[in-house]
C-alpha cells in the first residue's frame, strides 16, 4: 500500500520558533515565575494529584464477579511500582492543570482525569498483544496479555473504553458545576482521540512502519500516538474548568506539544521502554540526534508561548502549566516513591 | 425437520396475512409528513376487517429502517478520510449487512416512549457499531476464530489482527464519539431535555457493554469453554444475559430514555429485552443443532463440535423450545402496557427473535 495515502493531513506540530520579540515578552513572566518559585512545588502538586487519581481509578474498579476481568483490568490501570517506576499519570495531571487555571474546583476535572488512564490503559493493553508489538513486559511487570493471556487483554481492554465513559458521567459533579452540554463535549473529545483518526490511527501509521520514514512521518506518528492524547487531556480540563473557544484552543495546542515534547524527550533519554507506547522504530533514527534536539526547543517554545497567554490573568495559577514544560525536558525529579500506592 | 419450534404455528398465522410492501395510493398520500408509518398503520386498521395485530407490514418496517441506519452508518464513518486502511476495515465489518435487529429494537423503543424516531437515529447507529465491534473481536484466532461471518471473511482474515483489533476499538469509540456529538441529532429535539437524556443513554451503553455487561458474558463464556465440566444452567443463562441480552437491552433502553419515556416505560422494556436477548441465544442454539451452515451463513454444529454447553443440549431440544415460548410471552406481557399501535414494531420484533430461521 502506499504510504502517502495514509497520512493524515493535519498541520504537524512543528512549531515556527518563537520571534524574539515574543521570547522576551515571556521572559519577564518566566522570571516572576522562577521568582515565585517556592510558592510552587510541581512535585508536591504532581505527587497529590497522582494519589486522588490512583483513588479514584481502585474505586471504580472494585474486584467482582467476573474477578478474572477485573483483576485484567486493575493489572492494566493501576501497575503500582514496578521495577522502572510507578506510572506518572501524566494525562490527568494536565487535565486538572487545565481545569484549575480556570479557577474551577479539581473534583470537577478529577472523574475525567482518571477516565484518561482507563483509555490510556486500553491503549496499552491492546497495543501490547502478540498481534502488535508483542511487548512480554510494560513497567518492569508482565504484560497485561503476558500475566492474563491474550483472550482476557483482549476484554480487559474493551471494558476499559465503556469505564472511561460511565465513570466520567457518574462522578462528574452534574449539571452543576459541569452542565450536562459541556459532559457531552468531553465525552465526544474522549471518544474522539482514541478513534480511528487518533490514538488509532496513530498505532496503524506505526504498524504501518511511519516511523522509519521520514521526519514528516515521524512526527506524525508521535503526534497522533501521544501529541492527541495530551490535547484531550488539557482540552477536557479546558472544557471542565469552563474556558472560552479562545483558552480552550491554547490550552490545546499546549497539551499537543507538551505530549510530543514529553515521548520525544523519552526516547532521547532511553533507548527502550519505561512506561509508554514504543514507536516501533526510533524516532531518533529517522530524526537524529541534533534535529530531535531542535525539535524539543520549539516544542518547548511552543508550549511555553501558549502559557504565556494565560499569565495576565491568571497570574500564579499558570504556573503549573510552565513547570511541566521545563519537567518534560529536565526531568528534574523522580515521582515513582510516592506513587507506590495499590 | 419440520417444524422448528412449538410455536410454529403462530408464525405461519403472522407471516400468511402481511400486507404487500407497496401501500394503496390513497394511504400513501395520508401517508405523507414524519408520522408515515404510524398514520400508514392507523389507516391500515381502520379500513381492515383482520385482527389489528396481523395488519403490521413487518417485512416492510425492517427494510425500511435497515436502508435508514445502513444510511447513518455509512456517514458516520469517515471514509475518505487517512489512515484509509483502517477506515475501510472499520466500514467492511459495519457495513456487511446484516438485519439491524439492535437499531430497529432502539428506534421503536424511541416511538413507543414518545419520541420521534428520528431522534433515535444517533443511539440506533452507535449499538450496531458495538455490536460490530464486539463480533470483530470475538471473531479474532484468541479469542472464537471464526474466519466466516454472514458468509463472508471475517475482518481479521481480510486485514490481518491488528487491523482488526484496532477497527474494533475504533468503531467502539466512535460509537460513543457518535451518541455524544450534538451535530448526530435532528434539531427537532427538547431542547430542555435532550443533552440530560443522551448523557444518561451514554452512561446506560456504556454499562452495558461494560465488565458488567457484555465483555462479563463474554468472559464467563471463555473460562467455561476452557472446562470439562457441563456448564450448570444458571452459568449458562447468565452467559447469555450478559454476552448476548445486555446489548439488546441497551438498545432498548437507551431509546426510551431519548424518547422521553417514563421511569415505568423504561424499566418494562427493559425487562422486555431481556426476555428477547435471552430468548434470542435459546433460538441461536436451536438453530445451531437444524440448521444447515448454509442456511445459517455461519458454521454450523460449531457448539457440538467444540462442546459448548448449549440449551439444547442441557434440556434437549422440546423443552428448548419450550423455554423460548416461555420467553416470548413474558416479553409480550411487558409490551400490554404501551399503546398496541406504537408497540406493534416491538412486538413482532420479539416474534421475529423467536421463528427467525438464521
Amino acid at each position: 500500500m502506499a504510504l502517502s495515502s495514509l497520512f493524515v493531513s493535519l498541520p504537524i506540530p512543528l512549531p515556527k520558533l518563537p520571534s524574539t520579540s515574543k521570547s522576551s515578552r515571556f521572559l519577564p513572566i518566566r522570571a516572576s515565575a522562577a521568582a515565585a518559585a517556592p510558592s510552587f512545588d510541581l512535585r508536591r502538586y504532581w505527587t497529590s494529584l497522582i494519589s486522588e487519581v490512583e483513588g479514584e481509578l481502585d474505586a471504580a474498579m472494585p474486584i467482582r464477579p467476573p474477578e478474572s476481568i477485573h483483576n485484567a483490568m486493575r493489572h492494566a490501570v493501576l501497575p503500582g511500582a514496578g521495577k522502572e517506576g510507578a506510572a506518572k499519570r501524566a494525562p490527568p495531571v494536565l487535565c486538572v492543570a487545565a481545569c484549575e487555571l480556570l479557577g474551577a474546583p479539581r473534583a470537577a476535572a478529577l472523574p475525567t482525569a482518571a477516565a484518561l488512564e482507563m483509555l490510556h490503559g486500553a491503549s496499552l493493553v491492546h497495543d501490547d498483544l502478540p498481534c502488535f508489538d508483542a511487548a512480554p513486559t510494560r513497567r518492569g511487570r508482565p504484560s497485561t496479555h503476558a500475566a492474563y493471556g491474550t483472550d482476557m487483554a483482549v476484554l480487559a481492554g474493551d471494558a476499559l473504553f465503556p469505564l472511561a465513559y460511565t465513570h466520567v458521567i457518574s462522578r462528574t459533579p452534574s449539571p452543576d458545576p459541569v452542565s450536562h452540554a459541556v459532559l457531552l463535549r468531553v465525552l465526544a473529545e474522549l471518544a474522539r482521540t482514541v478513534g480511528s483518526t487518533g490514538m488509532a490511527a496513530g498505532q496503524f501509521l506505526d504498524l504501518a512502519g511511519a516511523s522509519a520514514l521520514g521526519e514528516a512521518e515521524v512526527m506524525q506518528v508521535l503526534t497522533k500516538k501521544f501529541g492527541e492524547m495530551a490535547e484531550c487531556s488539557a482540552a477536557c480540563g479546558a472544557m471542565l474548568g469552563g474556558a472560552g473557544p479562545d483558552e480552550e484552543a491554547a490550552l490545546r495546542r499546549y497539551g499537543r506539544a507538551i505530549g510530543v515534547l514529553y515521548e520525544l524527550v523519552d526516547d532521547m533519554r532511553s533507548a527502550s521502554g519505561n512506561g509508554k507506547m514504543r514507536s516501533n522504530a526510533s524516532v531518533l533514527r529517522a530524526l537524529g540526534m541534533d534535529r530531535a534536539l531542535g525539535i524539543v526547543e520549539e516544542l518547548k517554545a511552543q508550549a511555553k508561548t501558549e502559557a504565556d497567554r494565560f499569565g495576565d490573568k491568571y497570574g500564579d495559577r499558570v504556573l503549573p502549566l510552565y513547570s511541566f514544560v521545563d519537567y518534560a525536558v529536565e526531568r528534574s525529579f523522580e515521582l515513582q516513591d510516592s506513587a507506590a500506592k495499590p | 425437520m419440520a417444524a422448528f419450534h412449538p410455536l410454529v404455528a403462530s408464525r405461519v398465522r403472522l407471516a400468511a396475512p402481511l400486507l404487500p410492501v407497496a401501500a394503496p395510493a390513497a394511504v400513501v398520500v395520508a401517508a405523507a409528513g414524519p408520522s408515515f408509518h404510524q398514520r400508514r398503520f392507523s389507516a391500515i386498521v381502520a379500513a381492515a376487517t383482520a385482527p389489528a395485530a396481523t395488519e403490521f407490514d413487518f417485512k416492510a418496517y425492517m427494510g425500511e429502517r435497515a436502508v435508514a441506519v445502513n444510511g447513518a452508518l455509512d456517514a458516520a464513518v469517515p471514509a475518505g478520510e487517512p489512515p484509509a486502511t483502517l477506515h475501510e476495515a472499520m466500514r467492511y465489518a459495519l457495513l456487511a449487512g446484516g438485519k439491524r435487529v439492535r437499531p430497529a429494537l432502539c428506534l421503536a423503543a424511541c416511538v413507543v416512549s414518545g419520541g420521534r424516531e428520528a431522534w433515535a437515529m444517533a443511539p440506533a447507529a452507535a449499538v450496531e457499531m458495538v455490536h460490530t465491534m464486539s463480533l470483530v473481536h470475538d471473531d479474532l484466532p484468541c479469542m472464537d476464530d471464526d474466519d466466516l461471518r454472514r458468509g463472508k471473511p471475517t475482518c481479521h482474515v481480510m486485514f490481518g489482527e491488528p487491523i482488526a483489533v484496532l477497527a474494533g476499538d475504533a468503531l467502539l469509540a466512535l460509537a460513543f464519539q457518535h451518541m455524544a456529538s450534538v451535530d448526530s441529532y435532528p434539531p427537532d429535539v427538547d431542547p430542555a431535555k435532550h443533552t440530560a437524556r443522551v448523557v444518561r443513554a451514554i452512561g446506560e451503553l456504556a454499562r452495558c457493554i461494560g465488565s458488567e455487561g457484555l465483555v462479563a458474558g463474554q468472559v464467563v463464556d471463555l473460562e467455561m469453554t476452557g472446562s470439562t465440566e457441563p456448564v450448570p444452567l444458571d452459568r449458562l443463562e447468565y452467559i447469555h444475559l450478559h454476552k448476548t441480552a445486555a446489548l439488546l437491552e441497551a438498545s432498548v433502553v437507551i431509546g426510551a430514555i431519548i424518547g422521553g419515556g417514563s421511569e415505568e416505560q423504561i424499566e418494562r422494556l427493559r425487562k422486555y429485552a431481556r426476555s428477547i436477548g435471552l430468548l434470542f441465544q435459546v433460538v441461536d442454539d436451536i438453530l445451531d443443532v437444524t440448521k444447515s451452515s448454509e442456511e445459517l451463513g455461519k458454521t454450523a454444529g460449531k457448539d457440538l463440535a467444540s462442546d459448548k454447553t448449549t440449551y439444547p443440549k442441557l434440556l434437549g431440544l422440546e423443552k428448548s423450545r419450550e423455554f423460548a415460548e416461555k420467553l416470548l410471552s413474558d416479553a409480550k406481557e411487558q409490551l400490554a402496557y404501551f399503546e398496541k399501535e406504537k408497540a406493534a414494531p416491538l412486538l413482532y420484533l420479539a416474534n421475529y427473535i423467536a421463528y427467525r430461521q438464521n
